[in-house]
This record gives C-alpha cells, sequence and structure tokens, in this order.
C-alpha cells in the first residue's frame, strides 16, 4: 500500500521540525496512543490502540529515523505488531518547505500489512491509512496552535 | 480462530440497554445480528469484555408508517425489508437495493440499523438512507435527538453516533407517485462488496426529473452525493446531451479512493456507466 499527502500546517518550519521531533507532541497527535518513548534520538519506540470500523487491536512497534537533515527532512523506518490481528511495517519519507501561509509537510508512505488485518481490512486499507494520516496532521497542527488546510494526498492500493 | 472471552447480557428495555452501554464503556459492544461482528471476533480483531444483546428491545422492532414517514426499526433485517408490502410501497428503492447486500443467510440475521451505524462506505442501506433523505432516530442518556443521514455519515466507519447512544430507528419520507428510482452495483460477483454502486431517486414529470439525489457508494471514505449532477439535470428536459454533462460533472465532483483490487480511476469511470444507465432507466 501506498499513502501520498501534503498538508499545510499554519506554523513555521522550525516549530514544526520541533513538533515532529518531540514525544509528548507526538503522543497527543498520534491517533489511539497510549505509550511513546525515545530510546535513542534515532529510535522511538510506540505503543497505539488502533481503532477503526470492526478493528480494535493494540500495537506495538518502533520507528527508526535516517537521513536527518533538520528543519528539512528524514526518513524513518517503521514496524509494528499487533498479535493475533496481524502485522504492519513500511518506510516513510516526511520533508518540510516553506510555504506561504506556513509550512508545507509532505510524506510519501509505503506499507504492508500482514495477518488477519491484511486479510478482513484488506479491502478498505487504504482509505483507513489515509484517515489515520488526516487525524494525525489535524491533533499535530492543533498542538502547534495552528491547523491544516488539507492539499491533497492520495492513496492507492498496491 | 474462537473469539475471547467474553461476558453475555440480554436486556428487555431501551433504558436498560443504554445503561449497560455507559457502564461498558469502552469495553462493551452492542450486538444485534451479528453479521460483521462475530467475524471480528472470532479473528480476534476486537476483544469487548462485554456484548449487549439488544435483540429483545420491542422498540427497536418493526416497519410502519408514522405520519408522513416510513418507519424502519434498526432491529429490522435485510429480509424484512426486502419481504415488506409497506416498503415496496413507501420506500421502493430499499426494496429493490435489498438483493443486493450478501445473500440470503446473511439477510435474514443482518440489521438495518447494524448496517448504518456501522456506515460501511460499500454498504446499501447508508447509501439509500442518503438518498431517501431519512432521519436518524438516535437515543442516549440525554434522551431522543434526531439527525438528518446527509450529517450522519462523517467519514470511514465513522457516524455522528456517540459510544453511549443506541440508533432506535428511520424515518423515511413517504415516496410520491411521481418518484421513480434506480439501484445498482457494479461487483465481481453478486453478493460481493461492490466496486461502485448508485442509489437515486427523483421525481418525474414527462421528461424532467427534479428532486434528483444521487448517492454513490464504495467509492469514498462515505456514501457520496452527486450534488452538482443533481443541480444539472433538476428541472431541465433530460436529454442525452445533459446526460452527457451530468456523467462528466458527477465524475469530476466525486473523488474516488482505490481500493485494493480496483484504482481511483476505475471507480471514477464507473461513477459516470452508472449514473448514465440510472438516468435512461428512470426517465424510460
Amino acid at each position: 500500500m501506498e499513502l501520498n499527502g501534503e498538508q499545510l500546517i499554519s506554523a513555521p518550519i522550525p516549530e514544526v521540525w520541533k513538533g515532529l521531533n518531540d514525544i509528548d507532541v507526538l503522543a497527543k497527535s498520534i491517533p489511539g496512543c497510549e505509550e511513546i518513548s525515545r530510546i535513542s534520538p534515532e529510535e522511538i519506540h510506540a505503543k497505539v490502540m488502533f481503532k477503526i470500523g470492526p478493528v480494535r487491536a493494540r500495537f506495538a512497534g518502533k520507528l527508526l529515523l535516517s537521513d536527518i537533515i533538520p528543519d528539512q527532512s528524514c526518513s524513518m523506518a517503521f514496524e509494528g505488531s499487533g498479535g493475533a490481528a496481524g502485522f504492519a511495517k513500511g518506510k516513510s519519507r516526511v520533508e518540510l518547505k516553506q510555504a506561504e501561509g506556513g509550512t508545507l509537510v509532505s510524506y510519501t508512505t509505503e506499507a504492508s500489512i500482514g495477518g488477519k488485518l491484511g486479510q478482513i481490512g484488506g479491502r478498505l486499507i487504504s482509505a483507513s491509512a489515509k484517515k489515520i494520516a488526516d487525524d494525525f496532521f489535524q491533533k499535530f497542527a492543533k498542538e502547534l496552535g495552528g491547523e491544516t488546510v488539507a492539499l491533497e494526498s492520495d492513496a492507492g492500493g498496491k | 480462530m474462537k473469539s475471547a472471552a467474553f461476558d453475555y447480557v440480554k436486556p428487555k428495555a431501551l433504558q436498560e440497554a443504554l445503561s449497560l452501554l455507559e457502564q461498558g464503556g469502552d469495553d462493551a459492544q452492542l450486538i444485534a445480528g451479528g453479521q460483521t461482528l462475530l467475524a471480528t471476533l472470532n479473528m480476534r480483531l476486537s476483544e469487548p469484555t462485554v456484548l449487549i444483546d439488544i435483540t429483545d428491545i420491542a422498540e427497536l422492532k418493526g416497519i410502519s408508517v408514522v405520519g408522513d414517514s416510513l418507519r424502519i426499526g434498526a432491529l429490522v433485517t435485510h429480509t424484512e425489508i426486502e419481504d415488506s408490502e409497506l416498503v415496496a410501497k413507501h420506500a421502493p428503492l430499499l426494496k429493490a437495493a435489498a438483493p443486493h447486500i450478501a445473500h440470503r443467510a446473511i439477510r435474514n440475521l443482518g440489521t438495518w440499523g447494524g448496517s448504518l451505524a456501522y456506515g460501511d462506505p460499500a454498504a446499501e442501506w447508508p447509501a439509500c438512507s442518503l438518498t431517501l433523505r431519512a432521519t436518524m432516530i438516535i437515543h442516549g442518556p440525554a434522551g431522543e435527538r434526531r439527525i438528518s443521514a446527509n450529517d450522519f455519515f462523517i467519514d470511514l466507519y465513522t457516524t455522528s453516533l456517540e459510544p453511549d447512544e443506541i440508533l432506535v430507528a428511520t424515518e423515511i419520507p413517504l415516496a410520491s407517485k411521481q418518484e421513480v428510482f434506480y439501484f445498482h452495483e457494479l461487483a465481481r460477483r453478486h453478493g460481493d462488496y461492490a466496486v461502485a454502486g448508485l442509489a437515486a431517486v427523483a421525481q418525474k414529470q414527462g421528461d424532467v426529473l427534479t428532486h434528483c439525489a444521487f448517492t454513490f457508494f464504495s467509492v469514498g471514505a462515505t456514501p457520496v452525493m452527486a450534488t452538482k449532477a443533481q443541480d444539472l439535470i433538476n428541472g431541465q428536459k433530460l436529454n442525452d446531451e445533459l446526460i452527457t454533462k451530468a456523467v462528466a460533472e458527477a465524475r469530476n465532483e466525486i473523488e474516488a479512493i482505490a481500493d485494493i483490487t480496483n484504482s481511483a480511476e476505475a471507480k471514477q469511470h464507473l461513477i459516470g456507466v452508472l449514473l448514465e444507465r440510472g438516468l435512461k432507466h428512470m426517465i424510460a
């Protein structure tokens, strides 16, 4: 599955960058986040209650950051396991750009989902991923005291 | 697989169900027909600690005419809708849509209210309720509230229902003599989830359609109305040229989301195919 999108957040780049690297801000922005901790500058562990439609599963996962260029971009690899429900893993690249009215955050994500979740949820996995990403940016922008302007996001099944 | 252990209660009264739901909080789950929930439990995609079976609650049952509306209780099964004379007379779109829902064994158990409250974007009833301008009757700790279908479906699997509320029934304005309708879905095989579907009604006078409502489903995160295409058709003489314009408008205004087997472009194309067929059917 691929998920690509752009969000305009009405805050300056350094604030957005700081927010994306602040686990307290992330904890409040990630939908269903129950626990988050930074193991090292490049590694974050989290527990997330994934609630969408018929699914209510607790995922434990880790996030590895790389290619970090402050105030510009970073790459991350993630993997999470939800026990009987299944697993998800993938990678994402996030870029920040100055734009009129704030910061343009663009992201590209490739993920694969397996196990029961993949079998049952497969039909709507793209729509689900898009909803979670939209929820995240809305909460994130609120945490930074701004708001999001959805530009375009497109979820492709693959 | 088998589900994790859970408690089971079967209240007789709506008030009792509401207080059980409030006590249970996040760990409680309502069950009616169970056609989605049971599969989810057995797959352990969800592990509620208590199931509240609402199938004994009389207030949630039955189909009746109340004033100038058709009232359909939340517990009415798909089969009951399919076989109801009241539905055939006053909301014929629903009778036409029912056979598209999975297959008979599922329709015998699955419910009207369950389908609406679940809000699957590929489901028939959410789309039909939007097209027929249904009003949802909801009970919660604060009493009764009513909300139009238009405001009820918010996002993927997300409705305006709060966790402590129960959908009791819906009211649908009775179909007039001039009402024409069209329901069709394109699926890989009968009973499967639609790749794209259309639930449409309009009032017909000669070769003019008015009060058009065209709801497409299985194309986005919620059922979605082609309001611009509707405006183009409303009150105008319907000919091939207008149909071509409306088809282009519908393809343009609705943003389809891909699913695992069908691209957004394919769905966008099918939206036009369905609308063209629907308009030709309704004006014939």
